[in-house]
């Protein structure tokens, strides 16, 4: 914009201004107080609306200088002009809200609030209201009986401001349920409910503070909703069509709060679309509400396929796409609501899925893949993770391209480890893609990357990446699996499958399933080393693992049993290893298990070990019986789970 | 029996045919009109919600004593809010926006759309006095980061720095912007601002009803003939066409 001329003079702007700045900031320290009143008013005046401003006098040092101003004097004018220029480095300006604290002029803004002088109280409750709304705000300790009596004095207040600070502590300080307990224990909820009757910011602070303090505390709703005989909820209902957008926001994340602790108050259909129809709506708003809508979107029909049914109906997916299509710099936050919010769509419903990738949305997709902030690159992930359940999609080859793949494949070196789990969710059901030959993936490292990340320090991360590897070996062919075998070792497995984490002991064994699965070949991986890992599978499974493990691990000892002689033997040791001191049949108690699947696995072991084709089967099936096995078979007849009939029939 | 009704069905038609609307005349109308009750103290409501709004303030106050309506709003808070509206429609930006801070320092700090508009009202009138270094050195300093935060800020801030280039800014394609009406709705803005903080709606009640006067008068145009208000200042009723 300015010409190259001119730029001599926008050096000796930017310095003249600097030295307007130091100036005004010299006066500030002045022991004339009309000189120093002045100076604060003039700090004020710059700094509000102006973030470059806020940092380049942060910068010189004005807050502590602002903060002596402040605690020194007793002249209200100076305290109103300090505190409303403190109140403005606050203002969603998180250094400014650090600067503020670390000059230790917290407790002494509180004491404002006690003034005679009105509008000390004002500027000393706008101030703290504003700290209170960062992350960095003091804790507030609740149940502390004099915290209370102070927070409750606020709501009582007569005065807008300080009513809407009390609420304002209570949105962005509680945390636990025991402070929502405390708080209503208390009597909170009927202090805030009044708010709903007031201003507008009395309104918006109340709506904040009841979302925070009903928060999966079905008590706390169902206190909230018996007040007067649901006529608070009614309200907040109404609101959701009022005229500003922020109230119409706030209260539906309210409901958003009140349907996901519970549901039961929703049983109107009518209310529920109305809900998802106005967070619709809301997605347009240019400005923080935008933002705030599309994440309160997301939490609304997550998990919840009728409600992800009635947005479809309403157009979402569209108005979703069209909204990241616009191409503006859009917040990280909205990002990461939007892609969420596609995210929950396409969980379950292939009509969305089909939708939202007939709308090419895949270039937007793969470009947030790249996005410098974590949580828009995980909520992409997940995007790709459900949109990939789409088996039709799926196999057209639509994410198994390099454009796709090179991107998610990159992203298991992430340094975030939510977006490691996340990718690897995504892959998992990427690599599922039978038809096409995984070769790009293979290729661009994949593997060595999924193993890499097996041994990660995050359990999640451990267990997706076992879980996209199990994937990956399912029906794979040998040299695939010579290839991932070669960079384990056996040792690697006796590691996977000994984890501490159970869950990932389940994906451990459940990728060593699939990998002795299929040719008789495969079986020989257990065998490696003097069969170290059959040896720690049979080792696991004596140890009373859980279910879910304990089939995966009766799955391998199938694959296992289905070969030759020396595997059949191989698996019969493990069973019952000699010399036994107690008897420890834990074959047995599989066979009596409550999980139908673990049952079922059992028997498929017993069946290949018995099966007559093979020589030493009667002797097996001698041994079988003595250890109670068989007589337990005829017993299981008439099991409860289908699959367990066939095969004990056969 | 149905073969008369129809004949008398068509001589009812044949009267309207030329219309086919129901007539009302205006003996007729006057007195559905003065069927209808209204409550005087609806109306100095109405009368004190558009002094307030638009804030006369000095016209407010009397017309409470005069009538003894309450107005809804401290007067005071007018008085501010006046000072600032008349600031900015005078061209003194700079101390419409202290005042605007003293009311409330939190208006301009939570909406950056107002503070650009004022900051660029400021260079505008910078420009208007000829005062071309002192304009880019504003424009440097104060608007070009609200610009960066901001594509849609940087266009407008384009729009304005054009009023430099040209020697004869007011024959420009941006000229506009030099005009006294961008001062009012600036000062609309602000106005509008002050008024949501304090929890006031910002338009008064009075315009909303003879928006729907005029709205209801093209309704039943589709269905009737009647005497219509056609010009507002006078509220006179005016014979329908024959």
């Amino acid at each position: 914009m300015p010409t190259t001329t001119s730029s001599s003079s926008f050096s000796s702007a930017a310095s003249s201004s600097g030295n307007r700045q130091a100036d005004v900031f010299s006066r500030l320290a002045s022991s004339d107080p009309e000189v120093k009143l002045k100076a604060l008013r003039e700090v004020k005046n710059q700094i509000i609306g102006n973030r470059t401003k806020k940092l380049s006098f942060l910068k010189l040092g004005a807050v502590p200088a602002i903060a002596s101003a402040l605690s020194d004097s007793e002249c209200n004018s100076i305290l109103v002009q300090s505190a409303a220029a403190l109140g403005s480095f606050a203002c969603g300006f998180e250094a400014g809200v650090q600067a503020v604290l670390d000059a230790g002029v917290f407790p002494r803004l509180l004491r404002l609030l006690t003034s005679s002088d009105e509008k000390v109280v004002d500027a000393g409750a706008r101030s703290l209201r504003m700290i209170f709304q960062s992350n960095q705000a003091p804790k507030y300790d609740f149940l502390q009986e004099k915290n209370m009596e102070f927070l409750f004095s606020l709501l009582n207040s007569e005065n807008e401001n300080v009513s809407g600070l009390g609420a304002s502590i209570i949105a962005h300080a509680c945390g636990t349920t025991v402070e929502q307990q405390v708080l209503c224990e208390a009597g909170v909820l009927e202090k805030l409910v009044i708010l709903l009757d007031g201003s507008l910011s009395q309104r918006e602070a109340c709506l904040e503070s009841l979302a925070t303090v009903l928060k999966n505390n079905p008590e706390a709703v169902s206190r909230f909703v018996g007040l007067e005989a649901g006529r608070y909820l009614s309200s907040v209902t109404e609101l959701t069509k009022d005229r500003y957008p922020r109230t119409r926001l706030l209260s539906c994340l309210c409901l958003v709060v009140i349907y996901n602790t519970s549901p039961s108050y929703f049983l109107n259909m009518g209310t529920k679309s109305s809900l998802v129809t106005t967070l619709l709506e809301l997605l347009n708003d240019p400005g923080q509400s935008g933002d705030e809508a599309a994440l309160g979107l997301s939490s609304l029909i997550a998990e919840k396929e009728d409600l992800q049914k009635l947005a479809y109906e309403a157009n979402a997916i569209k108005n979703i796409v069209d909204i990241l299509k616009t191409g503006s710099e859009l917040h990280p936050k909205r990002l990461q609501g939007l892609f969420l919010s596609l995210a929950e769509l396409c969980s379950k419903l292939e009509d969305c899925r089909c939708s939202f990738l007939s709308l090419e949305m895949l270039d937007l997709l793969v470009n947030a893949l790249r996005h410098n902030n974590a949580d828009v690159r995980t909520a992409a992930c997940i995007c790709f993770r459900n949109a990939a359940r789409s088996v039709k999609n799926l196999s057209a080859g639509r994410f198994t391209n390099d454009h796709v793949m090179l991107p998610l494949v990159q992203l298991l070196h992430d340094p975030s480890s939510s977006v490691q789990v996340a990718v690897l969710g995504a892959l998992s059901n990427i690599v599922l893609d039978f038809s096409s030959p995984k070769s790009t993936f293979i290729e661009y490292g994949g593997i060595k990357q999924l193993i890499e990340l097996s041994k990660s320090m995050d359990p999640n991360a451990r267990c997706s990446a076992l879980r996209a590897l199990r994937n990956l070996m399912f029906l794979a062919d040998n040299k695939r699996k010579e290839l991932f075998y070669s960079e384990v070792k056996a040792q690697g497995f006796v590691s996977l499958i000994s984890d501490p984490e159970p869950t990932v002991q389940e994906q451990g064994l459940a990728l060593l399933r699939n990998l002795v699965d299929g040719c008789i070949n495969s079986i020989e991986f257990v065998f490696d080393e003097e069969g170290l890992i059959l040896d720690t599978v049979g080792r696991q499974l004596r140890k009373s693992p859980q279910a879910q493990m304990a089939i995966q691990g009766m799955y391998v000892l199938t694959n296992v049993a289905s070969g030759t002689e020396l595997h059949k033997e191989a698996v019969m040791q493990q069973l019952f290893p000699q010399p036994q001191a107690e008897s420890n049949n834990f074959m047995l108690k599989f066979l009596q298990s409550h999980e139908s699947q673990l049952r079922s696995a059992t028997v498929w072991t017993i069946i290949n070990l018995i099966s007559p084709s093979s020589p030493g089967a009667l002797d097996r099936h001698v041994k079988l019986r003595e250890e109670g096995i068989i007589p337990q078979l005829k017993n299981m007849v008439n099991d409860s789970c289908l699959d367990v009939k066939v095969h004990k029939r056969s | 029996m149905s073969l008369f009704r129809i004949f008398i069905n068509q001589d009812d038609d044949d009267d309207d045919m030329a219309t086919s609307k129901k007539v009302i005349t205006r003996e007729e109308w006057e007195k559905k009109l003065n069927a209808v009750k209204l409550r005087k103290q609806d109306m100095n409501t109405l009368v004190m919600n558009f002094l307030v709004t638009e804030g006369y303030v000095d016209a407010a106050a009397k017309f409470q004593r005069e009538s003894g309506t309450k107005p809804e709003i401290d007067l005071a808070t007018i008085t501010d809010r006046m000072a600032v509206k008349k600031a900015v429609q005078n061209g003194h930006v700079e101390d419409a926006i202290e005042k605007v801070n003293d009311l409330n320092p939190e208006i301009l700090d939570t909406n950056p759309e107002l503070f650009f508009h004022l900051q660029q009202q400021r260079l505008i009138e910078l420009i208007r006095q000829g005062k071309t270094e002192e304009a880019l050195e504003f424009a440097q300093e104060e608007l070009a980061p609200r610009g960066e935060e901001n594509q849609a800020f940087l266009q407008e801030l384009e729009k304005t720095v054009a009023l430099l280039v040209f020697e004869d800014a007011s024959n420009s394609p941006v000229k506009d912007l030099l005009d006294i009406s961008h001062r009012l709705k600036t000062a609309s803005e602000v106005n509008a601002a002050i008024l949501t903080s304090q929890s006031h709606e910002k338009d008064p009640k009075l315009p909303s009803l003879l928006k729907m006067l005029i709205w209801a008068q093209n309704q039943l145009d589709e269905k009737a003939v009647y005497p219509h208000i056609n010009d507002l200042s006078t509220g006179q009723l005016q014979d329908p066409p024959e």
